[in-house]
């Protein structure tokens, strides 16, 4: 173990962290009405974990990717800060004797995941564990969906939760990264049979089958569970991840044909057997033909968006709440983009999506650069899950797409869903840091 | 009057605050430009070919564990001095294993050696498809595919 020294991850950071405590000071200014700091305790928590977390990386010699946590730390830094704006009684913990707002209990799950995230990057120095046992992660995988089905409750109409005492969890988010680590394993060992042996019909060459067989008969068994919870938006995602790397895997375009006229097929199936996939659409073409009942959350999402313009309403400024209730219910989780597109406008939310792509262009380029195709495979998969991620929610929050409920990565509120994110980062970090190439070329 | 004041105040610090957002974004797009850079500059100084293979374990250190053997498209594996990848170990057949690659992936055949080939562990009786960091053992030595 030797110290190596992280020079672009610490030239990245420090803007960043001076950014959060900034945001803090002017949010605390506006909505107080007067010159005062208010309580900055939370935003220096979270400098804390940050700086924290680069040193240990420096400490432990860590030669992996060095943008990506500065991205993390500047998409959850912005989250930070709409979480802390909003009313702190919308969520929170009250576990071990304390009474934690919601800014405070989302700052405790990135102190968990940023624990995570080490344990991982820097404890995981072999992927044999995650490679060899793939279908043992499967049947985690598959255990946790059964547990969902059975004693999960339901919060908006789609049952995600499992209650743990003192926590509710969603194994959704955590299925995810099982899911990647299976398909990644599975192409990684049938990947030159997938590509040289197929059957032609006319134009069309079909997969070779057999070789395709555990993971179809998987990922559909994966992909019935999730749509009988009435996840829609997490079966989108498990599609798209999946497409994604059968694609990149094989590098045949008629996959991903066949993957599109299969997903628009399920679709119209879907939407001819579900009044929940019915209701989405029907709202998603005119969200105003009934703006007080299924329109309202939509309706007000634009509404918001119009307010903050360009340049914003100003952090603190924005209308969040009217007359004690939210202008936009589940603006915390779901809406959090409106949020931030309200108070810092265009040029904000612009900001906010070049993050999310420092983080994409990143988690690829470790793809490329990886040693083995498990390792590519598997950053393909972690990076095209925070990718469509974002690219679903923030679609449905800005009515590009019909909405369905999954968090923004690092800036939506959730334990979940902020542990799974960062569990994916420390895989990106170990995968990168395998490679050892990272430091070189990252203009240290 | 104070209200005026601190609503001059708020629009400064919010034009900061979304300054210092987008100096965040500036500097992670230099970050990236020079990463690139870099980049393109290590792939021009040295081409890399279609594969290595790293050496991981060699009891009569030939060829040297730890070494990375650069492959070309074809390969012979074995003790007789004339294969392109000579091995010296006793367990090792003269002309033990073929090494190719065809197309887009790399394949591995046996020769009738006398103990045989190996990969990931399971002794090979055909030509198989190979993929990057899959192992090949051939006699007591153990060696890598890398890219």
């Amino acid at each position: 173990m030797r110290i190596a020294w992280r020079g672009a991850e610490f030239r990245l950071l420090l803007p960043i962290l001076l950014l959060v405590p900034f945001g803090f000071l002017v949010t605390n200014i506006a909505l107080a009405g007067t010159f005062e700091t208010g309580d900055l305790t939370l935003a220096l928590g979270y400098v804390a974990l940050f700086v924290g977390a680069h040193l240990l990386l420096v400490a432990f010699g860590h030669r992996g990717d060095q943008l990506i946590l500065p991205a993390v730390g500047a998409m959850g830094g912005v989250g930070m800060i709409m979480l802390n704006r909003l009313p702190q009684d919308l969520a929170g913990t009250s576990a071990f004797g304390l009474e934690l707002g919601m800014a405070a209990t989302q700052l405790l799950w990135f102190g968990v995941g940023i624990i995570a995230m080490l344990a991982i990057a820097v404890g995981l120095r072999d992927d044999g564990i995650l490679r060899h046992y793939k279908y043992s992660w499967a049947a985690i995988g598959i255990a946790l969906l059964a547990a969902t089905l059975l004693i999960g409750y339901e919060v908006n109409g789609a049952r995600l939760w499992i209650d743990l005492g003192p926590v509710s969890v969603q194994p959704g988010e955590l299925l995810k990264i099982v899911l990647v680590i299976f398909i990644a394993g599975y192409l990684a060992e049938t990947r030159t049979l997938l590509t040289s042996a197929s059957v032609r019909i006319g134009f069309i060459s079909i997969p070779p089958l057999p070789y395709f067989l555990p993971m179809l008969v998987l990922f559909g068994a994966v992909m019935l569970i999730v749509v009988r919870l009435n996840d829609l938006g997490t079966a989108l995602l498990f599609f798209g991840i999946f497409l994604t790397m059968l694609f990149v895997a094989t590098g045949r375009r008629s996959y991903v044909l066949i993957g599109l006229v299969l997903f628009v097929a399920g679709f119209y199936v879907a939407y001819q057997l579900f009044g929940h996939v019915q209701a989405r659409v029907d709202v998603w073409l005119d969200p105003f033909a009934d703006p007080l009942g299924a329109g309202f959350q939509p309706v007000r999402a634009l509404y918001a968006l119009g307010r903050g313009g360009i340049f914003g309403e100003g952090l603190g400024q924005g209308l969040v709440t009217l007359g004690g209730n939210l202008t936009i219910p589940f603006v915390h989780t779901d809406f959090i983009f409106t949020a931030v597109a309200e108070e810092l406008g265009l040029l904000g939310a612009f900001a906010l999506l070049g993050f999310a792509m420092v983080l994409v262009f990143r988690g690829l380029r470790i793809a490329a650069l990886a040693r083995d195709d498990f390792g590519a495979l598997l950053a393909v998969g972690l990076t095209a899950s925070l990718g469509l991620q974002t690219l679903i929610i923030i679609g449905g929050n800005t009515k590009l797409i019909p909405l369905t409920g999954i968090t923004l990565p690092f800036v939506s509120y959730g334990g979940s869903s902020v542990l799974a994110s960062f569990i994916m980062i420390g895989l990106l970090l170990a995968v990168s840091h395998r490679s050892g190439t990272a430091d070189r070329a990252s203009g240290s | 009057m104070t209200g005026e004041i601190l609503r001059v105040l708020l629009l400064i610090l919010q034009l900061g605050f979304v300054a210092l957002l987008y100096l965040v974004l500036m500097r992670f797009a230099g970050s990236l430009l020079r990463d690139l850079r870099s980049a393109e500059e290590a792939q021009i100084s040295s081409r890399s070919g279609i594969g290595r293979l790293s050496v991981l374990e060699s009891p009569a250190d030939e060829p040297p564990a730890g070494n990375t053997i650069a492959l070309g498209p074809i390969n012979s594996i074995g003790r007789n001095v004339n294969n392109t990848i000579f091995v010296e170990d006793d367990f090792v057949s003269a002309t033990h294993a073929m090494l190719t690659f065809r197309g887009r992936s790399w394949f591995v055949e046996d020769q009738g050696s006398t103990n045989g080939t190996y990969v990931n562990g399971h002794r090979i009786d055909r030509p198989v498809a190979l993929s990057f960091g899959d192992e090949l053992t051939i006699g007591r030595v153990r060696m890598r595919l890398d890219r």
